[in-house]
């Protein structure tokens, strides 16, 4: 009974230990401000806006899923 | 890291007091950069068009919840998986169904497509992950040819090739996601830091280098290096279990959908939450999400059966797209982001453009 008790304070200790140490090495990360990071994500998405088809639609003769035309296959 | 006694000093108790000084000095220098935020930024933006998606197919064939869905990289094969244990490969062009394998259990939670398009992946309550070599031979009994790679000791969530055939990327009930050799069945890299089930995962796209990121029902989205196993980033912002995670198509950012009935933005170099998806008159939780070819727009399912379609930039809704009669378990864009299809519990999948 002692010894599970003592199994699982290390457990639980090994496990307090790992969550520290994992904060101290998250703490240490390079981080770039908000207004920068927001410039880079409108930067992107102005960048392929005009290629997105379903944002700037395609006619529909090049949309494979806008199309009338029905596929029949022969059995 | 082995057990080890305790430390000079070192308790539980200060321990606990050390990492709760840590995670607030970690939000204090997050919130420093915090100079703006993205919705004002994004005021200057151009405002979307009115959005004109709507059904373009419906495909039946599941004879029950369709759990899981996958687009093929040539933009018109589609994988999808069901509770009731099987697994379809569909031609979305013609609705033609190409392959059908019934799979030994029920609820297969996931299921991808190979890049090459020669295989699929699946599993879910078996705890396993299986690849099945698809054949040009339709008389072919490909159940047979079925080969497990990855082994949990609880249900696979999630699976994902990685940028070849050879390796699987899974996640787990179990609280882990893991990297397998196909070939071999080896297990290659386990990564260890959820304290609960792993609901999702998805792989940074090619160009931003070998990391994956994680969600589950410990609110917590992990950030994570491939090679060495190592948690990088990790965000708490989400109050319920986070269902699905998907990377932002520059990989600079992803994205969460949440049973807390809202979806956010988080950026990685930033290193936080830089947007809040939510309205209150949605309060059914989301549980899954994925984003248009340029980023703009984020589509996600909800479990009252709608698909809200956010302006990610702007933090608004841009359109709802309604046609399932039970929960939206899948949203997924093609590979050339000409349609996103969906998968439902009410056994259909759709297909939006």
């Amino acid at each position: 009974m002692k010894d599970s008790i003592a199994n699982n304070s290390t457990a639980s200790i090994s496990q307090a230990r790992k969550a520290v140490e994992q904060l101290k090495m998250e703490a240490c990360m390079d981080r770039i401000k908000v207004s920068k990071a927001a410039a880079d994500l409108m930067a992107y998405c102005e960048a392929h806006i005009r290629e997105d088809p379903l944002i700037v639609p395609v006619p529909a003769s090049e949309n494979p899923f806008r199309e009338k035309k029905f596929f029949c296959t022969i059995l | 890291m082995a057990c080890q006694g305790l430390q000079k000093g070192e308790t539980l108790e200060s321990l606990k007091r050390e990492s709760e000084t840590l995670k607030k000095k970690l939000e204090e220098e997050r919130n420093k950069l915090n100079d703006v935020e993205l919705h004002q930024v994004a005021e200057k933006v151009e405002a979307l068009g009115a959005l004109s998606m709507k059904t373009r197919r419906v495909l039946k064939g599941h004879g029950n919840k369709v759990l899981c869905m996958d687009w093929c990289k040539d933009k018109r094969r589609m994988v999808s998986s069901s509770q009731d244990g099987k697994v379809i490969v569909w031609d979305a062009f013609t609705l033609n169904k190409e392959h059908g394998v019934p799979l030994p259990c029920t609820w297969v939670l996931a299921c991808a497509y190979a890049p090459s398009g020669c295989a699929i992946a699946c599993g879910g309550l078996d705890n396993k992950c299986s690849v099945v070599p698809l054949s040009l031979d339709k008389n072919e009994n490909l159940a047979a040819k079925k080969k497990s790679v990855a082994m949990h000791t609880n249900y696979v969530s999630g699976c994902t090739f990685t940028s070849s055939d050879m390796q699987i990327l899974t996640s787990s009930g179990d609280g882990t996601c893991a990297l397998w050799d196909v070939e071999s069945g080896q297990l290659l890299q386990s990564f260890h830091g959820h304290t609960a089930d792993v609901l999702s995962l998805d792989l940074a796209p090619s160009e931003t280098g070998n990391t994956f990121v994680s969600g589950g029902c410990d609110m917590k989205a992990n950030v994570w290096d491939m090679r060495s196993g190592q948690n990088i980033q990790s965000f708490e912002n989400h109050e319920s279990d986070i269902n699905c995670v998907k990377y932002y198509p520059s990989g600079d950012a992803f994205a969460s959908a949440s049973d807390d009935a809202t979806c956010r933005f988080y950026d990685l170099r930033a290193d936080r939450e830089v947007a809040v998806y939510q309205k209150d008159s949605i309060i059914f939780g989301a549980s899954t999400c994925d984003f248009s070819l340029s980023g703009r727009l984020l589509f996600a399912g909800y479990n009252d059966y709608t698909i809200n379609v956010w302006d990610v930039l702007k933090g608004t809704r841009a359109s709802i797209l309604f046609g399932h009669e039970n929960r939206v378990s899948r949203v997924r864009v093609s590979p050339d982001g000409t349609a996103l299809a969906s998968a439902s519990w009410d056994s259909t999948l759709r297909i939006w453009a």
